[in-house]
């Protein structure tokens, strides 16, 4: 249950995130910082992201259970989708931080 | 294939996509805006990482329609049927019908919001 209840999460910070581009885009720009700085959004962003990451690896090892791929006389383990995801993941977020943050 | 059963596996494809966007992309975008500005963590020493990742013009502004547009769909269409789950069941067709008019009305509201901010994001790199 608590697989489904990440979806609330999710939907909820990207909502969140609407509403602050549209900030952004009318020009309150400052008013878009202050509502991120804003304690009770804060908890709530460290709450989605720990929903987030247990989304993701939850969905890594499902993903490996439905869709197991056959390399000759073996099939993949959910595990290894999972280690293979994760690193997917780490990879793509150092290259998010990287390419658009700190270039 | 009956047209129903095809629209619901277009919808279900769209929806597993969204799921891998949530879990590839999300996590990053929340540590970033919501984590590590406010608090002033790595790697977000000085600015904000929106005006940051915009001003990569067309890669920063795909990231950004992507990474929220498939996680609005991906968390909505899963939390509506959750709440049906939950014994909402009888309500099923109102929350399906609100649950996509969300979808529909924030996909089109990131769009516009990065048109605007980026005006020049259709034009070729």
């Amino acid at each position: 249950m608590i697989r489904e209840w990440t979806s609330f999460f999710v939907a909820v910070f990207s909502l969140i995130y609407i509403y602050e581009l549209s900030l952004f885009a009318s020009g309150a720009k400052d008013s878009a910082l202050a509502l991120m700085r804003n304690p009770g959004i804060i908890a709530f962003n460290i709450v989605a992201l720990l929903f987030t990451v247990y989304h993701a690896l939850t969905w890594f090892y499902l993903i490996g259970k439905v869709i197991p791929i056959k390399m000759g006389k073996t099939t993949s383990k959910p595990w290894q989708a999972l280690l293979v995801n994760i690193v997917l993941l780490l990879t793509i977020s150092y290259a998010v931080i990287q390419i658009l943050v700190l270039r | 294939m009956p047209k129903v059963a095809r629209l619901h596996a277009i919808l279900w494809g769209v929806f597993s996509t969204g799921g891998f966007i949530a879990a590839l992309l999300l996590p990053i975008l929340i540590y970033l805006v919501g984590i590590a500005y406010p608090l002033g963590l790595w790697p977000v020493s000085s600015g904000d990482p929106t005006s940051a990742i915009l001003n990569h013009h067309h890669i920063g502004t795909l990231f950004l329609f992507v990474t929220v547009a498939g996680s609005l769909y991906h968390g909505i269409y899963r939390f509506q049927s959750t709440l049906t789950e939950l014994g909402l069941a009888p309500a099923k067709r109102a929350l399906e019908a609100s649950g996509y008019l969300i979808i529909i009305i924030g996909i089109l509201a990131v769009a516009y919001y990065l048109l605007l901010l980026n005006p020049g994001v259709l034009s070729l790199p």
